[in-house]
Formats: C-alpha cells, sequence, structure tokens
C-alpha cells in the first residue's frame, strides 16, 4: 500500500468502518436469544447424550452400596443396544411399517391434492380444511379416539364386520402394527397434502393452457405436469415421513393399555424412553438415541440420493 | 495484548459452562445419601414436606395430619400411577436433585430406587421402633441390606371375584368356588362349553404369573451377602408355567385382553368372563362393571394342592423418603402415621380408595360393613383378613424387576407363536443374569 494513498483511505473509510463493525455485531446480537437458546435446547442436549452414551456405572455390593464409578466405556452400550434382540427389532418394525405407510400416506395425500386442484372439485377450500383437520388433533388424542374403534364389544366396527361374516382383530400381534399405521396415515395425509397443495399452486398457469392447447386430458395432465413440478414437494414429505416413522413414540405408548401386543420396546423411541426412564439407564438410552439418529440420517441421505439420481 | 475480547470471554464462559454441565449431566445416582451425617429433626420452625403421589384425594388425609402437627405441612402433588409416567418424573426429578420429600414407591420398585440412591434408610430415623405395627411379610419387602428404605402403605391380598350364576350355570354347587387349581381348570373347561371364559390370563402383565408362582412357593431372587442369586426354575415357578401353559392350549383363559381393560368390562359386564383372581383392590375395580351390583361375590382364590400358600399378594406400594429430603425425620413421622393411625388408614380409605392397610389387622372402618354390590357380603373380614395371614414371607424384590417383568411379558407374548410359558421362564432367568452384569451387579444362579 502506497503511503499517499493510506490517508484518502483512513478519511474516506472512517466512519464506514465503524459502521460496518456495528452492522456485523448487529446479526449477531439479534440471533443471540435464539442461539442462546437453540444450544442450551438442541446443541448442548446433543453434546450431553453423546458424551452420555459412553458412559458407563459400575457398582459394587448388591445396590451399589459399596461404592459406584463412571467411567469412560468405549462402545459397550453401543454393543449392549445392538444385541438387544428388542431394540433391533423395533427398527426392523419400523423399516416393515415405514415400506408400507409411507408410499401408501403419500400417495393418498397426492391424490387428494391432484383431486382438490382440479377444475371438476366442488368447494376446495371445505375438502382442504377437511383433510387438514385431522392433524390437528394431537396425537395422543387421536390413539384414544381410534383405540375405542379397536376394542371389541365397544366398537360398531366389529357389529358391521359381522355383518359381512368377518370377525377382524384389531388389536393381535400381527395387526396393530397396521392399526397404528392406519392412525398414522388419518393424522398426516392431510398435512402432506397440504404441502403438495401448496407446491402444485405454484405451477404457472400457462402450462395448464399449452397443455390444454396441445389437446391433453386431466389424467395426461397429471402424469406429464403436476406429477414431475411437485416432485420437491413429494421428495419433502417423504423426508419427512420417515424421519416420522422413525420417531414413532405417542401411538404405540397409548394403544399398550389396550393391546397387550404392544411390548415397552415397540418402536425405538419407545425403547430408548424405556431404557432411560423405567430402567435408569440413561448411558445406554444415550447410545440408543444416537443409533436412531444415525439410521434416521441414513435413511434421509439414501432417500434424497436415490431420488435426485432418478431426476437425472 | 492480554486483554480478552467481549466475544472470547463469551465464548470461553460458554464452553466453561457447558463443560460444567457435561460433568454434572455425567451419570445421575452416584452418590449416596445413607453414608452422610443424620439431618436433625428441624428444631421449632415449621416444615414443610412434599409428597408425590397417585392416590386421589390424598391432600384431604394430608390435611387431617397437618390440622394435628401444626409444625408440619404436607402438601402433596399428584404423579401419573408407576411407570405409567409417575417414576419417570421421580427418576428425573432426582436425577435433577428437585425431588420431593416422599415419593409413592411400589413395593417391588424400591430396590429399583435403591440402586441409584433415590432413597433414604429409615432404620438411621428410627424406623425400626415402627416395625411390630406392619406386616411382616410387607417390612421383609421393604428391609435390604439392614436398612429400610420405605413405609408399607398398602398392598393387594389377592382372592377370587367371582359371578355365582355364571358359576352355577356350568355346574359349580351353589355357593362354592374352586378350591384348588386343578378344580379352577375344570371349572373353566365347562364353563367353555358355555361361551365363558373364568379368567384372563395377562401375557403382557406377568407380575400376575409373578404373584401366582409366589402362592406356589416361589422366591425368584435372593440377596446374599456375595451377591444375587437367582432361581426362576424352581418347582414351583415351573409348575405354575406348565399349568398355565395347559390352560392356554386348551383355551381356558382369555389372552386377547388383560382385566380392568375396556374390553374386559365389556365381557365381564356381558357374563363371558365369570371371575377374577386379583388383590383387594380389586374390589372397586368389579364394582365398576355395568350392571354388576349383587351378582359378584369373593371367594379365596384356589390354592396349589398340598404345597404353597393360601394367598399371595399382588401390588401394593410404600411411602418413601426420597434422597434429596432435607427433613428426613418428619417425613417418616407422616408416613407411620398416615399407615397406622385409625383415622389416617379411615381417610386412605374414604378419599383415596387405598389398597389393603399394611397394618395387620387392620380393615378400616369403611370396610367392615357389608357390601352392597358384592350380595351383601362382608368380603373384606371374611375372606381378605385371613389371605393377608397366608403369605409367602421368602419373596423379595430385586434391583431391575421392572425388566425383568418386562423381559418375561415378552418371552409370554411369544406364547400365540408357540413359545411355551416355561421355555419363556428359562430364557427370561438367563436374560435377568445378564441384565444384572449389564448394571455392575454380581449375581449366580442357585446351586451353581
Amino acid at each position: 500500500m502506497s503511503t499517499v494513498t493510506r490517508p484518502e483511505i483512513r478519511s474516506s473509510s472512517r466512519l464506514p468502518s465503524k459502521r460496518t463493525g456495528a452492522m456485523a455485531r448487529a446479526p449477531w446480537i439479534l440471533l443471540a436469544p435464539f442461539l442462546a437458546l437453540f444450544i442450551l435446547t438442541f446443541i448442548l442436549p446433543i453434546l450431553v447424550a453423546v458424551f452420555s452414551s459412553f458412559q458407563k456405572v459400575t457398582r459394587l455390593g448388591l445396590f451399589g452400596e459399596q461404592g459406584t464409578t463412571s467411567g469412560f466405556a468405549w462402545f459397550a452400550n453401543y454393543s449392549q443396544a445392538l444385541s438387544d434382540g428388542n431394540f433391533i427389532a423395533s427398527i426392523g418394525r419400523m423399516f416393515l411399517f415405514g415400506i408400507v405407510q409411507v408410499p401408501v400416506m403419500i400417495v393418498l395425500a397426492t391424490m387428494l391434492a391432484l383431486l382438490l386442484e382440479s377444475g371438476a372439485a366442488r368447494w376446495p377450500g371445505l375438502f382442504r380444511a377437511a383433510y387438514f383437520l385431522p392433524y390437528g388433533v394431537p396425537g395422543v388424542i387421536a390413539t384414544i379416539l381410534w383405540s375405542f374403534l379397536y376394542i371389541p364389544g365397544l366398537s360398531p366396527l366389529f357389529d358391521i364386520a359381522a355383518l359381512v361374516g368377518l370377525e377382524p382383530d384389531f388389536l393381535g400381534p400381527n395387526t396393530v402394527l397396521w392399526s397404528i399405521a392406519n392412525i398414522v396415515t388419518w393424522s398426516y395425509t392431510g398435512y402432506n397434502m397440504l404441502i403438495i397443495v401448496a407446491q402444485l399452486k405454484s405451477i404457472p398457469v400457462e402450462l395448464y393452457e399449452a397443455a390444454k392447447v396441445d389437446g391433453a386430458g386431466p389424467v395426461r395432465v397429471a402424469l406429464s405436469i403436476q406429477l414431475p413440478l411437485i416432485k420437491p414437494a413429494l421428495i419433502l414429505t417423504g423426508v419427512f415421513s420417515i424421519i416420522g416413522t422413525l420417531q414413532l413414540f405417542a401411538e404405540a405408548q397409548v394403544l399398550t393399555t389396550v393391546a397387550p401386543s404392544i411390548d415397552s420396546q415397540y418402536t425405538p423411541n419407545l425403547s430408548a424412553y424405556t431404557t432411560a426412564f423405567a430402567y435408569n439407564d440413561y448411558n445406554v438410552a444415550a447410545a440408543q438415541a444416537v443409533l436412531i439418529a444415525l439410521v434416521a440420517f441414513a435413511l434421509s441421505f439414501t432417500f434424497l440420493t436415490l431420488s435426485n439420481r432418478k431426476s437425472k | 495484548m492480554a486483554q480478552f475480547t467481549r466475544r472470547q470471554l463469551l465464548g470461553g464462559g460458554m464452553s466453561a459452562a457447558a463443560l460444567a454441565l457435561l460433568t454434572a449431566c455425567a451419570s445421575p445416582g452416584m452418590t449416596s445419601v445413607n453414608s452422610g451425617a443424620l439431618i436433625p429433626a428441624a428444631a421449632g420452625e415449621k416444615v414443610t414436606l412434599t409428597y408425590w403421589s397417585w392416590l386421589k384425594d390424598l391432600q384431604k388425609v394430608a390435611d387431617i395430619f397437618n390440622r394435628a402437627h401444626p409444625n408440619i405441612e404436607v402438601r402433596v402433588s399428584w404423579i401419573p400411577q408407576g411407570n405409567a409416567g409417575g417414576y419417570q418424573k421421580l427418576y428425573s426429578a432426582l436425577a435433577a436433585g428437585a425431588a420431593p420429600d416422599l415419593g409413592q414407591i411400589e413395593l417391588r420398585t424400591i430396590p429399583e430406587f435403591i440402586l441409584v440412591n433415590g432413597l433414604v434408610d429409615l432404620s438411621r430415623y428410627g424406623a425400626n421402633e415402627f416395625a411390630h405395627l406392619f406386616d411382616p411379610t410387607l417390612w421383609n419387602q421393604v428391609s435390604y441390606t439392614g436398612g429400610v428404605y420405605g413405609i408399607p402403605q398398602d398392598s393387594g391380598p389377592m382372592a377370587m371375584f367371582y359371578q355365582p350364576a355364571i358359576l352355577e350355570a356350568a355346574g359349580a354347587a351353589a355357593g362354592t368356588t374352586p378350591r384348588t387349581w386343578d378344580d379352577w381348570a375344570a371349572l373353566a373347561t365347562a364353563l367353555r362349553g358355555q361361551n365363558a371364559y373364568i379368567d384372563c390370563f395377562p401375557l403382557a402383565d406377568s407380575s400376575v404369573f409373578a404373584s401366582l408362582a409366589t402362592q406356589a412357593g416361589a422366591a425368584w431372587l435372593r440377596p446374599e451377602a456375595d451377591g444375587w442369586v437367582i432361581n426362576m426354575t424352581d418347582d414351583a415357578t415351573l409348575n405354575t408355567a406348565r399349568f398355565f401353559d395347559a390352560a392356554i392350549d386348551e383355551d381356558l383363559v382369555e389372552t386377547g385382553f388383560g382385566a380392568y381393560s375396556p374390553a374386559w368390562f365389556s365381557a365381564a359386564a356381558s357374563g363371558s368372563i365369570a371371575s377374577v383372581v386379583t388383590g383387594s383392590w380389586g374390589d372397586a375395580l368389579v364394582e365398576g362393571v355395568g350392571g354388576g351390583s349383587g351378582k359378584w361375590r369373593v371367594a379365596p382364590m384356589p390354592v396349589w394342592g398340598e404345597t404353597g400358600y393360601g394367598s399371595s399378594y399382588l401390588g401394593g406400594s410404600t411411602a418413601a423418603v426420597m434422597a434429596s429430603s432435607r427433613h428426613p425425620k418428619e417425613a417418616l413421622e407422616f408416613a407411620v402415621w398416615m399407615t397406622t393411625s385409625k383415622e389416617g388408614i379411615d381417610a386412605l380409605i374414604e378419599n383415596s380408595g387405598i389398597g389393603w392397610s399394611a397394618a395387620p389387622g387392620v380393615v378400616g372402618s369403611p370396610r367392615e360393613v357389608p357390601s352392597e354390590f358384592f350380595s351383601g357380603q362382608s368380603y373384606n373380614q371374611d375372606v381378605f383378613v385371613p389371605a393377608t395371614q397366608q403369605q409367602n414371607a421368602d419373596w423379595s424384590w430385586w434391583p431391575v424387576t421392572q425388566q425383568s417383568f418386562n423381559i418375561l411379558s415378552d418371552g409370554f407374548r411369544k406364547k400365540a407363536s408357540g413359545t411355551s410359558l416355561v421355555d419363556s421362564v428359562a430364557t427370561a432367568e438367563q436374560q435377568i443374569m445378564t441384565v444384572f452384569r449389564n448394571k455392575g451387579l454380581s449375581i449366580r444362579k442357585e446351586n451353581a
């Protein structure tokens, strides 16, 4: 830098430099309340959980009354979690659940959205609200409502089934998973539908007009224009649903009171909850929680990679 | 340049705080209050005690105590029952150092709270002076390693609630119930002809199975000087498992739902469930069966032939003093008053509908009148008082009871796919030993 220009820069940039300092600080100051809460309630708990998942408590005596020590355990908690057949089974159960329930729900949501956005739909606003309404019912309440429809002796569904000679068992060991899937589908189809509707509304009218000019019918419009253009929304709802499936908790937890076949480790989250708060083994529970997060991450990542590859 | 910028300071402070939090969060329940100094009784000033319990209207009971003890005020907070959320709340509060003075803890869960150093050893505060006021079987279930970790509050001596008309329709002589489990199975077979089940066998709640095995004489775990001793494959347990294996195979019991579930109430009201073998607290639940008034009676539960005991206990809870209590002496005083004084017991029955009194021979005035619902029977004196005197006193709980019951239930659920209860019990024993070892506790198999 030349000595000649220096004073010029100084004089011309003195004020602005002060202002840029303040401007650089401003976003941080404005973000501070958010960041503080974010770190305290999100980042820190994750760090604590990961830290805890590598700790192990050992005890002496019948209850540890002769001393308890806590130490670094490497992957002992992870191997204990992974060798727990019930925990692995719960993840497998959620895979099965997701493979069936997520596509059914997304297809249903897409069909509803396409129907509501088609020109022939009557009172689309009313139906949109009606389909979205179940999402406003909390999962626990939804499960209690449905559980009364699942209980033999109380539910009118059994009387109706008897008319056609069926004897359904909604809460049996092999059927209760699908009863939960039904509750989840009922709750979230409308929500996913709304995301897709929003994307449908952003499709330019010109495309529809061009399609009409070319003589495309409603089915052709749906397949060639709407579906390709709402793909981002479909991927988004897909990822949300995959993560939601792995985090299934409330529905299974509430149904245990009426379905003896739901055990304390029916879903991965239920398993971590039981390990932490019923068995008091926070360290293994932390390992389970980390594993659930890893599986959710891997699944979402795989899904995104696959759907991106297809589009090329 | 020795000065720190504000951001560096802030950052440094944050990471220090984070580190402190990390170390504080390490693993809760590492230190014991029972090796520390005794906390003396409060001198003069007024003491406020908190009690977390799932009994309803318990504050009304506490108010009676508060009126008589101007220096102590007991405040009750309601928590969900046991593993439905109450324990989860207590464990978290203990980990956070914010537990109440007293917590309602089931007898079977006492050792689990000892394991996390959650309870005060009340023998250090003179609890043994009151031992003679309590049922020895129950007192044994709160006493471990020379300490006393809770004051028995209620229990559930078992008996059989039944609908006489339905049993008689299946051929039972008027006014009789099966005396042995073999008679019970024979009657169950006859009831199947009437399209009714005699009872449920809860595959999802193995604590009922444990109580029936206890009646047969089992004592699954025993604390010894060198660690825990397990024996779940004794004759008493295996015979019980074999018996119910056969009952389920022959479709003599309902396994689709458990007692007191919505489906059970519906079945009991329609007469397709004829009876239920359960704890004394079942009376209030059976009274909830629609149109059941005058149709039910109570009889002693069936026995295992010549061996075993006349009855068993199902359920039962304590008032335990939590480790973070600053007034254990006063908390003990309240717990003893509530569970042994006449006004305490009567108020617990009237307001909270509590289970069977832990004080021997005490029924409680509201329970001493004949019951209209149970066909005018004075079943408490006639059936349950004798039942409390025919108990297996050798039974002891252990520090992973809930997990053990879950392991057992997980095995029982496989009954539908062909795994026998007998096999499940043997597998569960192995798994429970693994759980003990994972917790760092020593355990060995009996005679091995």
